[in-house]
């Protein structure tokens, strides 16, 4: 997927070396990428708020790490950001799969999907969206020169305009 | 029961370049009441994060040993930490709770611990190598020794009364931040 492949040249080119992650056929994705690269350490993690507080050790320890998770995910990490990232001014990128939105056959994702663009907004996060292969890499760049400079979390959100939906069993 | 600012007083007094990461609970207090050190990162409010801010510590970081002073409160919170801490298995990680049974920053509380959980047979059961339960200061002592000297990842179960802390107040999250990384080199 070239798709893939541009972020991994952005984080790589940002020496990001720590995926944090909990699976999504979307983050698989980048994990592929990022292990045909070389050079990355891949953690799986039990919980995403796990993740937020190992990126953020990372960061503090001078060490650049991201956060790889679907939509779900992000619900899972909300008072980890505002409690760690936000207020201590710590780095912590985090790339979102999405799921819940274009194409969705899973009826108990859609709630969180769609409600990720306002809930990032009310945490004042930075957001940027990849919907087309060719911006990937800008996109991801981009996203991670303001994550730095700000000190804060950003989110980017790989859509299924770019990455394609999940295909899954429909209701019976 | 270990009484914990004895103990803090004297894992400080051992302490040189080793980086500590405490839990939002009252351990912190204790902590800091044994020596003021810059390499000390002091959480306000991330509930439950200490065990995996240590984590990401310990990899961006494996030259240095570094402590996490937790909670049983907070470690019941992010259990998940404790099989993700033994995947990864970071050799310069000691993991020290402090279990006083209860929520003692919201009135006292039970936690599960003053039933039937026993974090140190969860610590061994999610994979720790190295599990000590300390009952005395001296026990407390024996297994900081170690831990500080040979590889882990450690944990250390320290059951303990709960009494009131003196102190309290921290600097801002920045403050800490800032100090902390300026201690050890680190920049963003």
């Amino acid at each position: 997927m070239a798709w893939a492949e541009s972020i991994v040249g952005a984080l790589k080119k940002h020496n990001v070396r720590f995926l944090n992650y909990v699976p999504d056929t979307k983050i698989e994705k980048i994990l592929q990428a990022a292990r045909q690269l070389g050079g990355f350490e891949a953690l799986p993690l039990t919980r995403e708020e796990e993740g937020i507080g190992v990126v953020c050790g990372q960061s503090l320890g001078g060490g650049r790490g991201v956060m790889l998770c679907p939509t779900a995910g992000l619900g899972n990490s909300i008072n980890a950001l505002a409690s760690l990232s936000i207020p201590y001014r710590i780095p912590c990128p985090i790339i979102i799969g999405v799921r819940g939105d274009l194409g969705e056959f899973n009826p108990a994702q859609v709630a969180m999907g769609q409600a990720t663009q306002d809930i990032l907004d009310a945490l004042r996060i930075p957001t940027y969206s990849i919907t087309r292969e060719d911006e990937a890499e800008k996109i991801t760049d981009g996203a991670l020169r303001i994550c730095y400079a700000s000190e804060g979390p950003v989110a980017i959100l790989v859509t299924n305009e770019v990455a394609g939906w999940k295909e899954g069993k429909a209701k019976t | 029961m270990i009484d914990r600012t004895e103990a803090s007083k004297y894992l400080v007094g051992k302490l040189k370049d080793e980086l500590v990461v405490t839990s939002l609970g009252n351990e912190k207090y204790d902590l800091r009441s044994g020596g003021e050190r810059d390499r000390n990162f002091y959480n306000w409010n991330a509930m439950g994060m200490a065990s995996s801010i240590g984590l990401g510590l310990a990899m961006a970081r494996p030259e240095l040993k570094v402590i996490v002073y937790d909670g049983d409160g907070s470690l019941l919170m992010n259990l998940g930490a404790l099989a993700t801490i033994a995947l990864r298995e970071p050799k310069n990680l000691i993991h020290i709770v402090w279990d006083n049974r209860s929520y003692a920053m919201t009135g006292g509380q039970p936690t599960a611990t003053a039933y039937h959980t026993d974090l140190a047979a969860m610590a061994r059961g999610a994979g720790y190598p190295k599990v000590e339960r300390t009952e005395t200061l001296e026990a407390f002592k024996s297994a900081a020794d170690r831990a500080l000297t040979e590889p882990g990842p450690w944990f250390i179960h320290c059951p303990m009364q709960e009494k009131p802390v003196k102190g309290g107040g921290l600097p801002s999250p920045t403050a800490i931040k800032h100090r902390f990384m300026d201690a050890i080199g680190a920049r963003h």
